[in-house]
């Protein structure tokens, strides 16, 4: 029980510190100062000092919905596959109800855009709506072909078996599903092949257009919520994808697992560096591809089994 | 571990096909037959086959950094673009190589019972066969159906290694000659096509 409160705890306060070090990781890799591990925690300090506007022309709709886009994301938190073994609870929801709890909180990040009546709102969640209805598809069938080769529906019960016997004869399929789904971590979070998350060009944005005219509270809580979003996918691919050291005892398993999150993070930072952002009608080829190597994953465990 | 290297195979492939900078399909193709050496090395040291072990290294020596650097020089010389933009629509292209790869995963599956082994690899080796031919479909230029060409040998490689366990030394090392040939042909080729620009 203690684990297992801990684990979540523990997921929430890295949330900002992994967004943190992507960033420092870039600004080092471009020889400039890297900022603090811990800047997430100053600008989530100083937006809830910050005074709360609110556009004339908003409805009730900008009141509630930053709640709206956060919570369904913590719910998420809490189905999480299990981080050490002899787990307090594992979480029986499956592929859909993951998924369907990310839409929810991207639907209400949407109307939050349109509810301002900029057109840079609206630009920002037709924007978002046109990528989300594209990552949704892929994401089901890879989260699907891993969960039929842990031979468990629920994702929880998947990582557990994934690390307990690792399916060693169906490595291709695991490996293109993990392809997959780094292609879909890139792209729901709005990281650079996608969408530049520092910009705040009109061409490029996606996420920073929706919430250009937040402020305070209400963009702090929908800042944590992309950090969230972060580490939710990051450890998804941590405990499906990279299904080790999970047999230890619950402190240096947890520390592996952190270690893996940051591997995560800095795969990530690479990518950024290394890559310029895709034109947006660029994108649905990117995510193509990602469907692809899904469908390719479920093709080859089926008929190959390999 | 060989599961794990034929899956990373058969990506960067497919990876390759969707790529439209000569650069990028050259690295692709680089990292491609360096995944097909690790596969002859590994195969070979379980093997304990002496042959397979010098074939696998001459595979990383000559395809994965040899290759693609005298590429890479010849394109830079002769000045070909390095913007290969695929003939077939990306959107298309999606729907193609599934397409593709489902067919040949049950071409293959007739074949599979006659080998003896692990019979996934040859669907995957004539799976690879097939989206090589798709990248020298694909493209108009030169350098990219080059490359295609050269993907091609890896499958054909890749058959070889995984399904017979080793062809015989001689007909590697011919293969091997002949890739060369095949390189020197490529610059003779690329002489004439600038002197009729």
């Amino acid at each position: 029980m203690i684990g297992y409160v801990a684990t979540i705890v523990l997921l929430l306060l890295l949330a900002p510190i992994l967004l943190s070090f992507i960033k420092a990781v870039k600004m080092w890799l471009l020889y400039k100062r890297p900022v603090s591990l811990l800047q997430g925690y100053r600008d989530f300090g100083k937006l809830l000092r910050k005074e709360t506007v609110v556009s004339e022309e908003a409805s009730a709709m900008t009141r509630i919905a930053p709640f709206w886009v956060l919570s369904p994301l913590l719910v998420a938190l809490f189905y999480l596959p299990p981080i050490a073994k002899g787990a307090y609870y594992v979480s029986f929801v499956d592929a859909f109800t993951l998924t369907g709890l990310l839409a929810l909180s991207t639907f209400f990040l949407m109307l939050l855009g349109l509810d301002s009546a900029s057109s840079f709102g609206g630009m920002g969640s037709s924007r978002e709506a046109f990528i989300s209805a594209l990552v949704e598809p892929a994401m089901i069938l890879t989260i699907f072909s891993v969960s039929m080769m842990a031979g468990d529906l629920g994702i929880g019960q998947a990582g557990v078996n994934l690390a307990e016997h690792f399916p060693r004869e169906h490595t291709a399929s695991f490996l293109f599903a993990a392809i997959s789904f780094f292609i879909l971590l890139i792209a729901e979070n709005g990281r650079i092949p996608v969408d530049n998350p520092e910009t705040h060009l009109e061409l490029t944005m996606v996420h920073e257009a929706m919430i250009l005219d937040i402020t305070g509270v209400y963009l702090a809580l929908i800042e944590t919520a992309a950090s969230v979003k972060f580490v939710i996918f990051a450890s998804l691919f941590a405990s499906l994808f990279l299904p080790f050291g999970m047999e230890e005892a619950w402190l240096p398993a947890a520390a592996i697992f952190v270690g893996k999150l940051f591997a995560v993070a800095l795969a990530v930072a690479l990518i950024e560096v290394n890559t310029a952002k895709l034109r947006l009608f660029k994108v649905p080829n990117l995510l193509g591809i990602a469907i692809v190597f899904a469908f390719l994953s479920l093709i080859t465990y089926y008929v190959l089994g390999a | 571990m060989v599961d794990f290297l034929i899956g990373l195979f058969l990506a960067t492939l497919i990876t390759a096909l969707f790529t439209s900078r000569l650069y990028r399909l050259l690295f692709w193709y680089s990292l491609n037959s360096l995944t097909l050496g690790l596969l002859a090395l590994v195969i070979g040291a379980r093997l304990d086959d002496r042959a397979m072990l010098l074939t696998g290294a001459v595979t990383i020596l000559l395809k994965a950094l040899a290759i693609p650097y005298v590429l890479k020089v010849l394109s830079r010389r002769f000045g070909l673009s390095r913007q290969t933009p695929p003939g077939i629509k990306t959107q298309y292209a999606i729907m193609l190589v599934p397409a593709i790869l489902v067919f040949t995963f049950y071409l293959a599956e007739p074949i599979s019972h006659m080998v003896q082994g692990n019979a996934n690899y040859v669907a995957i080796s004539i799976s690879s066969l097939f989206l090589s031919l798709l990248l020298m479909i694909e493209h108009r230029n030169v350098a990219p159906k080059i490359v295609g060409f050269l993907s091609m040998e890896n499958a054909l490689f890749l058959l070889g290694t995984t399904a017979t366990g080793g062809m015989p030394m001689l007909v590697e090392l011919g293969i091997f000659f002949d890739l060369l040939m095949a390189i020197v042909v490529i610059n003779l080729l690329l002489y004439r096509e600038e002197a009729e620009l």
